[in-house]
This record gives structure tokens, C-alpha cells and sequence, in this order.
């Protein structure tokens, strides 16, 4: 009974979407960002506006969107980026390989242009090309294996991957997926690819998810161990919830309003992440970075 | 009806270990000849249907039937086919929607590709018209879909020689190895999951094979002389898969897809071990009938009706993936998802038949 509601839903969701800026962070679209927040958020007029630009606005989290600040601790842990270090001082486009998420919607506002764009605009000077591909099926059984496919077949300087959802819903053991996808980041490291991983997405129906939480933490941990930057998404969107929870009461809407946003200020913080990384990066010594992890398989030779 | 037979069996084995393999994470799933080869039950499923083919254009004493009639079976088949695909595809994404709704879980609505359908629905019903709009797990159809279309040619030039369908085949999918051709995926970027202009080589090397069974016994004779080498590439096959020894994509030559062991082009790895498979299985059949006759029947059935059950079984295992979720999976879980598919579709099998039975032996209005 309650369901043709939820649908209707879905229109005013996407109304909120297209008055969001197209390049996040410059002047104009702010200014109908900041609009649309005092409407939607008024308690968030607590938070200091970013009045002026850093002087390196790759350098903080005053660099993000208004409605996509989270404080630096609780949205990404940094690391090396020694292969984008070297692309860089090649001056030369990145290559990046986007993996994970849906490529909807439409071609202006899809997660690849919202990822260019934030990337451009956190460094600027560069040319980023971006080579988005989805990933369904689960890392734990065959996705890794396809992972290599694309990888071989884009020969990106880094990897953003968005992982772990797919194995959380299909319930896949934590352990074998931690394995798993460990394997695969150091596989692709292993041939002077950097990696950024980023972690499920927060919703509040699976919050209390014993299994979800612990695919989360296992993204982590690899992130950990392989030293790959991290963009706290599940974290990020934690906080950002809390920030915007006004009781919108209908069963989904909330959430589906969040998942859109998601999806923005994931681009703004992967690039954030990465912006971050590059300035802990020491200039590299050869164009390709070495091999950073041990070998996999047994049938590996040489690191490409 | 036919009687079970060994490619009705052989079908309803690999559309049971499809099914099993298309619920990941469940217990079962390790069970499956999948895990230990190479090559899985897709291969199989697709060398049974141009055997199958190869069947229904020609009689038993081998005379084919008329051309003009083969094509129009084949056309009829590969409407069929379609329609099952865009009902499969449409009660998908309505149990992916449902499930979310009734859950009140945003995040199912991502899952295996949905996402692109309910973000972006202008494209995606396009290209699930088109059938370049896929979701994970159900991208066999779509291959199926093509496979039959394209069978007529190859049908066709079987009829004044199979070595020249076979080369024409062979070439394409040689080609597209070597030059990567593959269909490409709309909205949304990359290519099939199978490749159509690679899978197409095994299908009419079914009914290649189907051919020369018919005509001759070198065939039969040569196959019982490699049977070791048969069991040998089954042997390498577990041993490379237990031990997760593959050859590494960014390593390997160039033409690369020559030397992976990748699902979506049906590498030649692929390829020579299913080959293997074939050879070092095909004897199994025989010592089977006498020993698990209702198993062997449940299989045949299920193999005759391979259409509507595989249809059925991608519906169900999509439900048992939803139910693995909501309640956290498990073994007593799992034994009730597998053991009811199982059932699901043991009555698929026998309601189409069934159905078939009574249209026939009423008179028609």
C-alpha cells in the first residue's frame, strides 16, 4: 500500500541531483549548493563556509563541497602513489581506471565525469582520462579474476576501486574476501599500478549488519597491509547522515537521497584521497615504481 | 517425449551446476565440477546446443533436413529465445526492486548492474531491447540469443561442408582473439561477457561433431584413443585450479588472449580443456544408466526443457541470493535454497512437459 509513495520518491531525488554543481567546488554551483543546504539543513550553517580557496586545494578537506566536509580523519587514510608520482613528472595524462558503481546516470552527472571533474580541479594542470568499467559478481569468486582482464586491458597509471558490496550482499565469508581482494590489490601494485581502494557504502538499513561491518573492516585491513590510499566511504557517509538526518519519513528516501549524494561526494573525496597521497609521495626515482608487494602466482615472471 | 538420453543428461548437469554456481558464496558451490577445471559448465551448456542443432536439422540417418526449413526452425528458436531473455530480464529487476523496497535497502538496487536500469531507465530498457544492457548472472541468454541467430550460416555452409564451417568459425574466433573483437556493453561502458564471436566456436563445433558422429565411427574410435589424454587435461585442469596457477594477464605475449585463461573470450586453454573434459567424461553416461536410473531421469528431464529451465533456474537462484542475504546464509540456509531449486525446477521440467501433453491430446477450439 505504502509502496507507490516510495516510488514517487525517485523523481525528487533526482531534481535535488541536477541543482547539485556539475564541478563541484567552483564558485557559481556553490553558491546553489549553499541554496539548497540551508533549505534542506539548517543546522549545518553551524560549520564554517569555506569563504576563501586554500592556496592548494588538494591539501584539505576545505577543498570539498559543503555538503560533502568530512573532517580528513574520519574520510581517507593516505599512502604512496609512487607510479602517479612518476606519470606526473612525465607530464603526461593519467590514466585511471574507475571500477565499481553504476555508470547512470546520464552521461553529464555519471560518477566517471563527477570523478574527472573533481580530480581536475584538485590538481589542476593535469589531464586525467578516465576508463569507468562496472564489476558485478563478487571478489572472493571470479570478479578478481576479471579485474586482471581490465586491468591488462586499460594499463591505467592507478585503479580506483569501489569494493566490497557485492561480496557483502551475497554474504560471502569476510575472510576469503579479505584474501582475495589483498591478492588482487598486490597483483596489480606488483606492475607499477597504484591502487585506491574505496569501502561499501554506508545506508542506515545495514548499519547494525554484523557480516556488512566486517566486509568493511576487511577493506580496510587490505588498505593496511598493501599500503594503498583509502577513501573512507562507509565512514564518510556515517558522518555525513548524521549531519543531514531530518526524519525525511518516507521508507526509502532518505537513503536514496544519500546514495545520490554518495556518489558526488565520493568523486570529491577520491580525489581529495589521492590529491593527498600525491603531496606524501616522494619524487620517484625511476618512471616506474617497484614492485611494492611479493608476487602472487607462481606462473608471474617479471612486474610489467 | 524422449527417452533421457546422454545430451539431455549432460544439459540438465550443467544447468544444475549453473545454478548452484550462479548463487555465489553458498556452500554448495565448491561442490561444483566448476571449481576444478578451467573451463566450467557454460562451455557445456553451449557445446550441447549445437550438438543439439545438429540433431534437430538432420535426420537420424544423417540426411538433413531442407534448408529453407533449418533456417526457419532456427529463427523460431532464436525468437524463443529472446523472449525468455526480456521476461527473465524484467522479473529480475523487478524481484531486485521488490527486494529493495520490501527491505528497505537502497544498496540491492546496485546489485549485479541493476543499478544502471533504475538510474538511468531510458537507456537501459533500449539496451535490454538491444540486449547489450546485461546483469551479472545473466548474460548467458543474451549469447544464446545470438549464437542461434547466427547458426543458420553456419548450418548452412555445413551442408556442402563441415570442414568449411568449422574454418569459418575457427577463423572468426581466431580473429577476435587475436584482435580483442568483442560486442560492446550499452548504457555503460565495456563488452559482453561472453563474447559472442569467440563463444560461437564451440556451438558449431557441436554440431560439427554432431555431423561426423552420425557419419562415421572415426570419431567414436578416436575419442576412446585419447581418453587418457582426456583424463591427463582433467588432472592438470584440478591441479592448476586447486592451486590458483594461472598465467598472468600483463605477462604473457602478445596476441594475450592466446595464452589466459579468460571466461569471456573461451581462451584456447578453455577451449582444450573442455575439450578434455569431454573426452575423459563422455564414457560416464553409459555406466551411469544402469546404476542411478531416477538421477539420470531427473537430469534428462530437466535437459529436454532446457530452455524454460534455465530461464527458471536464473530466476531462482537470484531469489536464493536474496534469501541467503536477508537471513545471512549459512548451511541449514543454503540446503533449503539449493534442495527447493532443485525441486523448482524438477516441477519446471515436468509442468512444461505436462502442459505440452495436454495441449496435444486435447482437440484443438
Amino acid at each position: 500500500m505504502a509502496q507507490p509513495q516510495q516510488v514517487i520518491e525517485t523523481p525528487r531525488v533526482s531534481s535535488v541531483r541536477r541543482s547539485v554543481p556539475p564541478r563541484a567546488g567552483s564558485v557559481v554551483p556553490r553558491t546553489r549548493a549553499w541554496r539548497l543546504l540551508a533549505a534542506v539543513l539548517p543546522a549545518v550553517l553551524a560549520l564554517p563556509a569555506a569563504a576563501e580557496q586554500p592556496a592548494d586545494p588538494g591539501l584539505g578537506e576545505a577543498s570539498l563541497s559543503l555538503e560533502c566536509r568530512v573532517p580528513g580523519a574520519q574520510l581517507y587514510t593516505a599512502a604512496q602513489l609512487g607510479a602517479l608520482k612518476a606519470a606526473l613528472a612525465e607530464n603526461r595524462p593519467i590514466k585511471l581506471l574507475a571500477i565499481g558503481g553504476s555508470a547512470a546516470p546520464g552521461a553529464s552527472a555519471s560518477y566517471p565525469a563527477k570523478l574527472e571533474a573533481a580530480l581536475e580541479h584538485a590538481l589542476p594542470k593535469v589531464d586525467v582520462v578516465i576508463d569507468h568499467r562496472g564489476l558485478p559478481g563478487e571478489v572472493a569468486s571470479g570478479a578478481a579474476e576479471r579485474l586482471r582482464t581490465m586491468v591488462a586491458e586499460a594499463e591505467p597509471d592507478l585503479v580506483v576501486w569501489q569494493v566490497g558490496t557485492h561480496d557483502a550482499i551475497a554474504r560471502v565469508d569476510a575472510e576469503a574476501f579479505e584474501n582475495a581482494l589483498g591478492e588482487a590489490v598486490a597483483w596489480i601494485r606488483s606492475h607499477g599500478i597504484d591502487v585506491v581502494l574505496v569501502d561499501p557504502i554506508y545506508t542506515a538499513s545495514m548499519a547494525a549488519d554484523v557480516d556488512y561491518n566486517r566486509i568493511v573492516d576487511a577493506v580496510r585491513v587490505v588498505a593496511t597491509q598493501q599500503q594503498v590510499p583509502l577513501v573512507r566511504r562507509y565512514e564518510a557517509l556515517h558522518y555525513l547522515s548524521r549531519r543531514s538526518d531530518r526524519g525525511e519519513g518516507h521508507m526509502l528516501g532518505r537513503q536514496f537521497r544519500l546514495n545520490d549524494l554518495g556518489l558526488r561526494c565520493m568523486a570529491e573525496h577520491v580525489a581529495l584521497t589521492i590529491a593527498t597521497s600525491l603531496t606524501r609521495t616522494e619524487a620517484p626515482r625511476e618512471p616506474k615504481a617497484d614492485p611494492a608487494t611479493q608476487p602472487l602466482t607462481g606462473s608471474q615472471r617479471a612486474p610489467g | 517425449m524422449r527417452d533421457p538420453n546422454a545430451i539431455d543428461f549432460w544439459r540438465g548437469f550443467a544447468l544444475i551446476t549453473i545454478f548452484i554456481n550462479h548463487i555465489p558464496g553458498n556452500t554448495f558451490e565448491r561442490y561444483t565440477f566448476s571449481q576444478y577445471g578451467i573451463s566450467d559448465a557454460a562451455e557445456l551448456f553451449v557445446f550441447l546446443a549445437g550438438w543439439s542443432i545438429g540433431i534437430a536439422t538432420r535426420g537420424r540417418d544423417g540426411v538433413p533436413e531442407a534448408p529453407g526449413k533449418s533456417v526457419v526452425r532456427l529463427l523460431a528458436r532464436t525468437v524463443e529465445v529472446y523472449r525468455a531473455q526480456l521476461t527473465v530480464m524484467l522479473l529480475a529487476l523487478a524481484l531486485i526492486a521488490g527486494a529493495a523496497l520490501l527491505l528497505d535497502n537502497p544498496l540491492i538496487l546496485e546489485w549485479h548492474n541493476a543499478g544502471n536500469f533504475f538510474a538511468d531507465p531510458i537507456q537501459s530498457v533500449c539496451g535490454m531491447a538491444l540486449l547489450t544492457y546485461q546483469l551479472g548472472y545473466f548474460n548467458i541468454l543474451p549469447l544464446y540469443v545470438l549464437l542461434i541467430g547466427i547458426a543458420p550460416l553456419f548450418v548452412l555452409v555445413g551442408r556442402f561442408s563441415l570442414v568449411a564451417a568449422l574454418a569459418l568459425s575457427g577463423s572468426i574466433y581466431l580473429a577476435s582473439l587475436v584482435f580483442e573483437w568483442n560486442l560492446p556493453s550499452w548504457p555503460g561502458e565495456g563488452d559482453w561477457f561472453f563474447d559472442p564471436l569467440c563463444w560461437q566456436v564451440l556451438l558449431v563445433l557441436g554440431f560439427v561433431l554432431q555431423g561426423w558422429n552420425l557419419r562415421t565411427d572415426i570419431l567414436r574410435r578416436w575419442s576412446r584413443k585419447l581418453f587418457p589424454a582426456g583424463i591427463a587435461i582433467v588432472v592438470l585442469g584440478v591441479v592448476l585450479a586447486v592451486t590458483e596457477i594461472r598465467p598472468d594477464p600483463m605477462v604473457v605475449p602478445e596476441p594475450r588472449l592466446l595464452f589466459t585463461f579468460e571466461k569471456t573470450y573461451l581462451t584456447p586453454a578453455r577451449l582444450l580443456h573442455f575439450l578434455g573434459v569431454l573426452l575423459a567424461f563422455a564414457p560416464v553416461y553409459a555406466l551411469l544408466v544402469p546404476r542411478i536410473g531416477r538421477i539420470v531421469g531427473y537430469l534428462s528431464q530437466l535437459g529436454r526443457n532446457s530452455l524454460a529451465v534455465f530461464s527458471m533456474g536464473s530466476i531462482l537462484s537470484l531469489l536464493g541470493q536474496l534469501v541467503r542475504f536477508q537471513t545471512g546464509g549459512g548451511l541449514l540456509i543454503d540446503m533449503l535454497v539449493a534442495g527447493s531449486g532443485l525441486v523448482g525446477l524438477g516441477f519446471t521440467a515436468w509442468f512444461v512437459e505436462w502442459r505440452s501433453r495436454s495441449r496435444s491430446s486435447r482437440p484443438r477450439a
